[in-house]
This record gives structure tokens, sequence and C-alpha cells, in this order.
């Protein structure tokens, strides 16, 4: 059964982050039409963020995650208000917004280092609790990154499905314009829903820090999986993207314990997806919504 | 040919503007004519640069240079063709969401493989003992006739594009960007068009990587990273997407301000050049990016010189 229990409970400690990122990258995807290679920077900075207020203040890892969380979305939603709004009233193409980002990433990955240094950092953590699940042996903040990622999931899907903001969120994605008339404020709702997803992606950094370390290529390096989980898994939904998540997660701990590298099982699912988008071809449909 | 007054930092200088000018070049073609944002140019670039170096180091040819250099030049090239053609087959049909995993994708799949395969490149550690294909004297001699044949490559690589915007061909990938499903229903194959596009823009991207190889001896995987791309859609950008001179203007004004005026010619703190510099040319190509789409999204020369004259005879 180790073969079995191995990646499912590997893969889904390890790369619960994943999952939690990619929800918030989808979340934004899916209801402002925007792929937004700076959220890669939101990951990196909420990674940062923790670890300032941990070295910083001598916070615990658990308390962090509060400020953290609600940091990563204040600047989320500075980008949004200062950057993508602008462009978007300047009437910036779809094209255009996806380098305009671009852009973006690269001023953040790089600005930051000006500001928290260029070494490679780390979180002030004792050595974490080891528990055993299914007899492989899991750390405390791992299995709390997958407790985080399965109640902020819920959360999210009770919040867009059942809360009066999600009906409005999921009306703006719709029919900006219908939605207008009905009286909703389109800036209130897209605010909120950078914040939410700029919460899960910084979320998503303080975890990827406190499992290795901060640098600032942390969150790029995720990039590609998140942006292809939530583009493959997204036409089926916050839960698609979940369920996509969770098999890519168990998926690439199966290939790194066959493998030598680890690095061959990221490149397997790369082919993958790239496959998976290309026999879905067309009908992904080009939003250009922010 | 005195060339004593140039000094090293200035030719190598010189041939990273005519490089990244060479593949904003093509990318022009990719995004500019055809609208399709190949965020995958250090792949290509790579590709063309890692083939170059294990068939030159690693193989055991029965002719020496300059033979040698040809032919695992060629066969890089011949390569990034290939590959050019097989991610335009998967992204032809694709939005531009899908262009963008499989363009970036592409460049990721390269930089794992020169990770893995050490025993071909390397991995991390690098792989050493590329060189000219030339011996004519001191290395500055050497360096200075090899950004001499870059030029000259560029230069031919300017005429294409020049001559692809004249042509019905570059015509097609004008309409391809602008109505895709138009195009298509009056019959046009943009499959094809898209198809080599690819084939063309990447063999030539793998040709500069293949020299840039040559000119830098030796290959590490930290050169393929994203900074390749952003050099050259930075440039592009600037400069103006839609014209044949754009990336060659925007280029000289970014690489050529900072690998040549600022990092030979400003007097910055010595302890700046190790990591400084390269984070401050990196931030500020971002914010480059970023404000010129913001406030000139047609860049410096602005938009083609046919839409230009379409304007103003409709009043426009």
């Amino acid at each position: 059964m180790d073969f079995i229990t191995q990646p499912v409970v590997i893969g889904l400690t390890e790369h619960a982050p994943l999952i939690l990122a990619a929800i918030g990258f989808a979340l934004l995807y899916k209801l402002t039409g925007l792929i937004n290679v700076a959220y890669s920077e939101t990951i990196t900075l909420g990674a940062y963020f923790g670890m300032w207020l941990n070295t910083t203040y001598g916070l615990d890892f658990y308390t962090v995650l509060i400020p953290t969380g609600l940091l990563a979305g204040i600047l989320s939603v500075v980008t949004y208000l200062a950057i993508f709004r602008p462009a978007k009233r300047r009437n910036v193409g779809t094209l255009e917004m996806i380098i305009l980002s671009f852009g973006l990433s690269i001023f953040l990955r790089h600005g930051l280092q000006f500001v928290f240094g260029y070494p490679v950092r780390f979180y002030d953590v004792p050595p974490p609790d080891t528990i055993m699940v299914l007899d492989v042996g899991v750390t405390s903040f791992r299995l709390l990154a997958v407790i985080s990622v399965a109640v902020l999931s819920l959360l999210l899907w009770v919040f867009i499905q059942r809360s009066r903001y999600g009906l409005q969120i999921r009306a703006l994605a719709n029919d900006e314009d219908l939605a207008q008339v009905s009286g909703i404020r389109p800036l209130a709702v897209t605010t909120l829903i950078w914040f939410i997803a700029g919460v899960a992606g910084g979320l998503a950094g303080a975890f990827y820090g406190v499992g290795s370390n901060v640098s600032p290529l942390l969150g790029w390096r995720q990039f590609l999986l998140i942006l292809m989980v939530a583009l493959v898994g997204g036409s089926w939904g916050l839960g698609g993207v979940i369920l996509v998540g969770v098999g890519t997660a168990i998926a690439l701990a199966a290939m790194a314990l066959q493998f030598d590298q680890a690095l061959y099982a990221q490149l397997v699912l790369i082919v993958a997806f790239v496959v998976v988008l290309k026999v879905r071809g067309t009908r992904l449909t080009e939003t250009a919504k922010v | 040919m005195n060339i004593d007054w140039l000094d090293a930092f200035l030719i190598s200088g010189l041939f990273q503007v005519a490089m990244v000018t060479g593949l904003a070049l093509l990318l022009h073609l990719q995004l500019g004519l055809a609208r399709i944002a190949n965020f995958g140019v250090v792949g290509f670039w790579g590709i063309g640069m890692y083939v170059f170096g294990v068939l030159y180091v690693k193989v055991d040819w029965p002719f020496g240079d300059p033979w040698q250099f040809l032919a695992s030049a060629a066969i890089a090239t011949f390569v990034a063709g290939v590959a050019g053609l097989l991610i335009g087959w998967l992204i032809s049909d694709l939005n531009t969401d899908g262009v963008l995993v499989g363009t970036l994708g592409f460049a990721t799949a390269v930089q794992i493989l020169a990770t893995t395969e050490d025993d071909f490149t390397g991995g991390a550690l690098g792989m050493g003992g590329l060189d000219f294909p030339f011996d004519i004297g001191r290395v500055k001699d050497n360096e200075f006739l090899w950004l001499v044949i870059m030029v000259a490559v560029v230069a031919a690589i300017l005429l294409y594009v020049w001559r692809v915007h004249r042509s019905p061909y570059g015509r097609l990938l004008i309409a391809v960007g602008g109505n895709e499903p138009l195009v298509r229903s009056l019959g046009k194959s943009t499959f094809r068009a898209k198809l080599w596009l690819f084939v063309v823009g990447s063999a030539g991207m793998g040709l500069l990587g293949a020299m840039n190889g040559v000119m830098v001896h030796y290959l590490d995987v930290g050169n393929v990273g994203v900074g390749v791309t952003l050099a050259a859609m930075v440039g592009l950008v600037l400069g103006g997407t839609a014209r044949v001179w754009g990336g060659v203007v925007g280029v000289i004004l970014t690489v050529g301000l900072f690998d040549i005026v600022v990092q030979s010619y400003l007097p910055l703190p010595e302890e700046w050049y190790s990591q400084a510099i390269p984070v401050l040319r990196e931030a500020a190509f971002g914010l480059t990016l970023m404000l010129v789409l913001l406030f000139r999204p047609l860049g410096l020369l602005g938009d083609m010189r046919r839409d230009k004259l379409m304007g103003r005879i409709h009043g426009r």
C-alpha cells in the first residue's frame, strides 16, 4: 500500500500551498479574466512578509499567518488599483495586460531584493514536530498547510456560492454591465476579489517559505504549475481547481519518488498540461475584464 | 585595424546589444505582427546554445574549425527550428493564455533538461570548452571579429524582417494578429503561417544562442533564465512592437544603456557590480515595460506606417 499512501500523503502535505495559490489565481482569472503573472510575486512577498514578521518581531509561525495574509491581500489590491485598473481604463488589450503583469512581476521580484537583501532567508522557527499519517512522517507545518487549504477552500466555496458578496462576484464575472445596472458596485467587488486572491497567494508563500527557504524566485518557480492547474481545473470552477491541484500534487510526489530527479516530475507535468490544453484547443475562452 | 581603444567591457556590451536586437527582431514578427506573445524566447535561444555546446565539445568531429563550428551551429539551428515547429503546432489553436503556458512551459523544460542532463550539459556546474572557430591573434581581436559576425547576422535578420513586412506573408501575419477567424474564413491557412513563423523565429533564436555560447565560452544554467526573454521583450515594447526598427531602437535604449553606459561609464561603487547592478537592471526593465504599456502602448516609434497612412486617408 506504500506506493499509494506515500505519494498521497507526501503530495498533499508538500504541495498544499500549490493548491491554495492555484485557488487564489483561478479566482482572479475566472472572475476578472486576467492572467496575472505578478501573482507569483504575491506568493513571494507572502513568504517575505511572514519571514519579516517572524524574525523581526519574534512572532511564531502560526501567529504570523494572519498579518501575512492581510499584508499580501493589501499588496494585491494596491497592484490592482495602481496598475491594472488604470490600464483597463486606458483600454490596454488582453495581450498587453499579460505583458504588463510580467513587467510588474519582474519589477517586484527584483525591487524587493533592495528591501529584504540578496541572500536566501529562513524563518526562525523551532524544528517542527513530526506526525505519522498513514505511516508517513509529516511535519506539523505541512499538516497545517493541508488543513488551511481545506478550510480556506471550504470558506471560499461557501463565500462564492452562498454569500451576498459571492453572488455579486459571480454576477460581475458573467456580465459587468448587467451587474452594474443591478446596483452592484464593480470597484468594491473587484477589489474584494483581488484581496481574497492576495490572501490566498500570501498564505501559500508563507507555507512555501517555512517549508524550505525564502528567495526572490520562490513564487516564480511555482508559477507555471499554478497557472496550468488554474487554467485546466478552472473550467470546472473552484472544485475543478482543487481536484486538478490535488491530482497534480499527488502526481508530483509519485513521480519524484520514482525518478532520481524531482525536476523530471515537473517536466512530465508540463508536457501533460500542454497536451490537455492542446486537446481542448479553442474551447478556452479569452476574456479581458479586470 | 587598431582596436586598442575598445575595451573588453565595450565589446561584450555591444555583443549583448546586437544579440538581443536579433531576438527582439524575431520576436517582433511574432508579437508585433501576428500578436503571439512568445514568453519562451529564452527556451529557443537556450536550446540552440546547449545543442551547439554539446555538439561542439562532446562530439569527436573528424574535422576541425571552422567546419566543426559550422556543423554544430547548423544542427543547433535546425534543432531549435524543429522545437519551434513542435511548439508552434501545440499553440497554433490556443488563445493568449494557452500560448503563455506553451511557450513558458517550453522555456522551463529547456532549463530543466539543461540542469538534469548533466552528462551532456554539465548541469548546475556548467560546461566549458567552447571557443571561437578562428584565431586571429589576441583574445580581444577574436572577440571583436565575433562581434562583427554577430552584427552581420543581426543585419541579415533585420533585412529578413523588413522583407516580411512588405510581402504577402507579412500582410497575412498582420491579418492573423488583427482578426484570425476572419482570415480563416477567407480561405487562408493561418495554421501554416503561424507554424512557419515559429520555425523561422525559433531557428533564428537558436542560432543567436549558439553564437552567444561561443562568445561566453561557458554554458551556465543560470543564463537560461527569464532575463533573456525580458531583455528582448522590453526592448521591443519600448521601441514599438509594430515597427521593424522598434526592436533596434528599444534594445539600444535599454540593454545598450545598461550594459554599456551604466556598467562601463558611470562611476558606481565597486561592490554594486556583483549583485546590485544586475538586480537594478532587471527592476528597471520591468518598470519600463509597465510604464510604456500604461502611457505609450505603441512604443516610441508608434504604429505601423501603413496604419498611419490609412488613418490620414480616412481622417482618423
